[in-house]
């Protein structure tokens, strides 16, 4: 595990040094039933442990920790209490050094701070620390400070960034970097199909992601089923896509091993699982490194590259080297995606910033006794009457003044609220007395955020006409469907439950144009965030069509490579071979035993 | 137009008429009258209506038994109320086909209204048991909806095994959306249901809303503006120019305070600009913020930044209404030159101080930072 030990001065009268010790919470050697969140770094500032033990509270977490000199240290825990309001937190937790339970329970103040824990003295070089859940509700620690000093800790998002590299004095750029032919960024099903025909082609990839496990959106984290058809990528979507189980089956299980086992098979993928990408540079339009942290231990790597693949979902790296980008809404005239049928609720007569929204899958089972479930009462206000037992698709959540990045944690914890609540609700049904929650996940799995922009744009007129492109390299047939939040259509209606329109299309194409950026020479794009308006996004978000595009540039950065050129240059120059290589993928090739 | 059911494809060589079939299909209707709320009906039906029917070009055509003519039911006055058909269709199911009888109600977009049985005929289900009441009310809830799964699934795609179907919506899965067909349709007569589903929203559904359009005049736009059905004030206010909607702001603002969110969007993203220039115009808008949805006050909090100032003091008494991002809107728009004002002041103290607030710690740590 990490820690840090600092010898701070605080010049006063008289010049004291005071004793520091900052850990972050994620870096425990033990995490016993708390789970490492990644998910909002970028938001709150770091990684955290989360308690979520779905109304049970979790084993503690442990670890041990040295310090310098003995002495009296006061303990401050950055947290916060996740539904702050007129009930008790739903997470609290306390601290526990050695033996003793410091006497303030944590996760109560509102937004991400530091929170009092209390007061410890050290006598001992070696010490355990634990944090020990009360509630199972997830709480959340994010790091823990130790201090012989008076100051509190800064609680400011800009003030904590600064503060906390002046504690950790971590220089600027990462120690180790690492080359690559092509760096992939994100390990959905397009991520992990981009990896796979770049490595086919024999191009040494890194691949990043930020789980313990690959997939996205349909590892067994979130558990959605692949949707779509194959193009002409059969044999490699088949290594990482899924069975047609419910959303939300422990039937993933059971992919996830087939995935994780066929992407580990590449010796010229680099797998980095469980490392975050924080930043990415770009001179001259063209991105040099992508840098990249543990999700738990904070190391950092800097992975160069002549080509880079965003394929997380949320169009991260391209943000970061300055892509341009949309989100939202475009009004419906600005590519004339009329459907006079559903009028606003399809494609808005103003642009707006509504998306899909995001959802969190979860479901329960028969057990064999009477099972309770505690009063949630923090979460009625969300679920107000609403009864369920578990939860598919439609528990999906967007709402204008929320951005689907920015506000992601907040998102989540609104389902979360929905979801216990309504479990809540239903338990207090007879039929319901032996029902126990199963699996609620702890990851938001979202439908829409940012879209990159590419040289073409993909819309609902292109999948409406079954447009064929020169440079067609993805198809489909899977409907256009858009979500809406049922709230709008009336007010009594919970907010967290969406609707889907569905535009029956003929069999359309994508074409390679939207895969690559307009204005970052070297960068793909696969997945959800490519180039598309919001109704074009509505077909194929679907995972084996964002698959087929991870493939389509896995294939085209071969060509990069072999060529010294930029994903532009394949449309201009190398169109045929490239479509070529395309079209062979449809076949299986003949063993070389075979032949 | 023509409508093509396609049940038809399922009545072989077995064909049966189980009823009677001499019905005449396209009597003249035009002295028919509407007296009374039809049976199953979506809209309001003021009391003492009376609706006379007058032909329109429009028929829906059912295969081997012709057109069967569309009216429009009109008031004393001639107002158009009303679209409305006599139908007569067979369903057919296992090469058993039976007459279903209903009398189609569509509001003035072609937006499903509501039907009435037709005097001597029952709805059956397959295997001839006769509606019950619950069923009807089933049928017509099934109607209502625009987006029903039936829309999507050819009949065959319906009745096959989950296994092998390809049902599944947009994240669903086959098996779980068999259970939606079966919680929507009426059970037993899934056929007359798809039938009688897929007359009410096929094309002649498009026909009318054109209809309508070609009459479509001042009067008209007056009645859709003052009533309460949501497509209605919708397609009312979409014809407005901007003139218009100063004549019309009374209503508008009170559709905005009452309608549903989704009309409410249409306004405030649609007001003319002038609006946001004259603080007459705006202000009733903003004293609804109180009672409009959260996505509404977030739309209303786009334009806070040009806002006159009485606007600000207004919601720095809602501060608790807010979430998180509109608190923040709201003090990036007073952080400018506002902060001097006192009755703003006052508000934001009384907010940070009365300790019960969730997103209190924003306004404070915005003071803290202002000093
Ligand atoms: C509830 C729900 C139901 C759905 N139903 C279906 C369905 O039935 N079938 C279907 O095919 N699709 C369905 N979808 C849509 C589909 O899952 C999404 O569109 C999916 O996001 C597309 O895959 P992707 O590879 O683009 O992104 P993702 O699956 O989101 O993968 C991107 C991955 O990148 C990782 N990542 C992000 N940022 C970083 C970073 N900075 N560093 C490292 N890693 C990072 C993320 O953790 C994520 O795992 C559904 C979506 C939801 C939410």
């Amino acid at each position: 595990m990490k820690y840090l030990i600092l010898t701070l001065c605080f010049f006063s009268i008289n010049l004291t040094i005071s004793q520091d010790l900052l850990l972050e919470a994620e870096s425990f050697d033990d995490k016993g039933g708390w789970v490492v969140d990644p998910q909002f770094i970028e938001q709150m500032g770091s990684s955290y442990l989360q308690a979520h033990g779905m109304g049970e509270p979790v084993q503690n977490a442990q670890t041990q920790v040295n310090f310098k000199k003995n002495g009296e240290y006061k303990v401050w825990v950055r947290t916060k209490n996740w539904v702050p309001g007129e009930w008790e937190a739903p997470g609290k937790f306390q601290i526990k050094v050695n033996s003793l339970v410091l006497e303030n329970t944590l996760g109560l103040r509102s937004g991400w701070g530091w929170e009092y824990a209390g007061a410890v003295q050290i006598t001992n070089k070696k010490n355990t620390l634990e944090l020990v859940d009360l509630t199972g509700f997830n709480g959340r620690c994010d790091a823990i400070y130790f201090t012989t000093s008076d100051v509190e800790p800064p609680s400011s998002m800009n003030k904590l960034a600064t503060w906390r590299k002046t504690v950790v004095m971590e220089p600027l750029a990462p120690k180790v970097t690492k080359k690559y032919d092509l760096v992939v960024v994100g390990g959905g099903i397009a991520g992990c199909a981009a990896a796979i025909a770049a490595a086919e082609q024999g191009l040494q990839v890194a691949l990043i992601h930020d789980r313990p496990v690959l997939g996205g959106n349909a590892s067994s984290e979130i558990r959605v089923h692949t949707l779509g058809i194959y193009g002409n990528f059969e044999r490699i979507l088949k290594k990482l896509d899924t069975e047609h189980y419910p959303n939300g089956s422990p039937e993933a299980h059971k992919d996830q091993i087939k995935r994780d086992n066929n992407v580990k098979s590449y010796d010229n993928i680099s797998l980095y699982l469980n490392w975050r990408a924080y930043d990415a540079k770009a001179v001259e339009s063209k991105i040099s490194y992508v840098d990249a942290r543990q999700t738990a231990s904070g190391e950092r790597i800097r992975f160069e590259a002549p080509l880079f693949v965003d394929s997380t979902g949320d169009g991260w790296i391209g943000f970061w080297a300055g892509a341009k980008f949309s989100y939202g809404r475009e009004s419906v005239d600005q590519y004339g995606e009329e459907w006079k049928e559903h009028g606003e609720l399809w494609s808005p007569k103003q642009p707006d910033n509504a998306v899909m929204g995001s959802s969190v899958l979860w479901r329960s089972y028969e057990a064999d006794q009477l099972e309770e479930f505690p009063e949630v009462p923090w979460a009625m206000p969300v679920a107000r009457d609403y009864a369920k037992v578990k939860g598919e698709w439609q528990w999906e959540f967007s709402r204008n003044d929320l951005n689907q990045i920015d506000d992601a944690e907040e998102i989540r914890d609104h389902m979360l609220r929905a979801i216990y609540g309504s479990f809540g609700n239903a338990k207090k049904l007879p039929e319901n007395a032996n029902r126990k929650l199963e699996w609620v996940s702890y990851l938001v799995g979202k439908r829409e955020s940012r879209r990159l922009v590419g040289d073409y744009i993909f819309t609902l007129n292109d999948a409406k006409s079954g447009r064929s492109f020169p440079d067609g390299v993805v198809e489909e047939t899977r409907e256009v469907d858009v979500h809406y939040q049922t709230v709008l259509e009336d007010e009594k209606n919970p907010d967290f439950i969406s609707e889907a329109l569905f535009y029956k299309t003929p069999k359309y194409y994508i074409p390679y144009r939207s895969l690559y950026s307009k204005n970052i020479s070297n960068l793909f794009m696969a997945g959800r965030n490519f180039s598309t308006s919001h109704v074009g996004l509505g077909g194929p978000r679907v995972m084996r069509t964002t698959g087929q595009m991870g493939a389509a540039v896995g294939f085209a950065a071969s060509l990069c490579k072999k060529y010294d050129v930029n994903p532009r240059d394949i449309y201009t120059g190398y169109l045929d071979e490239y479509m070529d290589l395309i079209e062979k993928q449809k076949y299986i090739p003949i063993p070389e035993s075979k032949k | 137009m023509k409508i093509i059911i396609a049940t038809l494809l399922f009545c072989g060589l077995g064909l049966v008429w189980t009823q009677k079939t001499d019905v005449t299909l396209n009597g003249v209707s035009q002295h028919k009258t509407l007296s009374k709320k039809p049976e199953f009906f979506a809209l309001e039906w003021q009391e003492g209506l009376v609706l006379k029917n007058k032909p329109t070009p429009y028929f829906i055509e059912v295969e081997t038994l012709g057109n069967q003519n569309v009216d429009i039911l009109v008031t004393a006055q001639n107002r158009p109320v009303l679209y409305t058909v006599d139908i007569c269709t067979p369903v057919c199911a296992d090469g058993e086909c039976r007459l279903m009888y209903l009398t189609l109600y569509w509001n003035l977009l072609g937006a499903y209204a509501g039907y009435d049985k037709v005097e001597g005929q029952t709805l059956t289900k397959h295997d001839h048991e006769e509606f019950l009441e619950q069923d009807y009310e089933k049928l017509h809830h099934l109607l209502m909806d625009d987006n029903s799964i039936l829309k999507r699934k050819k009949i065959d795609e319906l009745v096959e095994k989950p296994e092998d179907s390809e049902l599944d919506g947009a994240d669903a899965k086959a098996g779980a959306t068999i259970t939606e067909v079966k919680e929507s349709v009426v059970d037993g007569a899934l056929y007359s249901c798809y039938v009688a589903w897929n007359i009410a929203h096929g094309t002649i559904k498009g026909e009318l809303q054109d209809y309508t359009t070609s009459n479509f005049d001042k009067e008209m736009k007056g009645y859709m503006l003052m009533s309460n059905e949501q497509d209605y004030q919708m397609y009312a206010l979409k014809s407005l120019n901007d003139e218009e909607y100063i004549d019309y702001e009374d209503r508008i603002v009170q559709i905005f305070n009452k309608g549903i969110p989704l009309v409410r969007t249409y306004i405030v993203q649609n007001l003319p600009k002038l609006f946001w220039e004259t603080e007459d115009l705006q202000m009733p808008f903003w004293e609804s913020f109180a009672a409009v949805d959260i996505n509404n006050r977030s739309l209303l909090l786009n334009h806070i930044q040009q806002a006159p100032v009485e606007v600000l003091v207004l919601l720095g008494g809602n501060l608790e209404l807010m979430t998180k991002n509109q608190l923040k809107a709201y003090l990036a728009a007073i952080e400018k030159n506002e902060m001097a004002n006192p009755q703003i002041n006052a508000q934001l103290l009384r907010f940070t101080n009365s300790g019960n607030h969730t997103y209190a710690y924003i306004v404070a740590e915005f003071l803290e930072e202002f000093e």
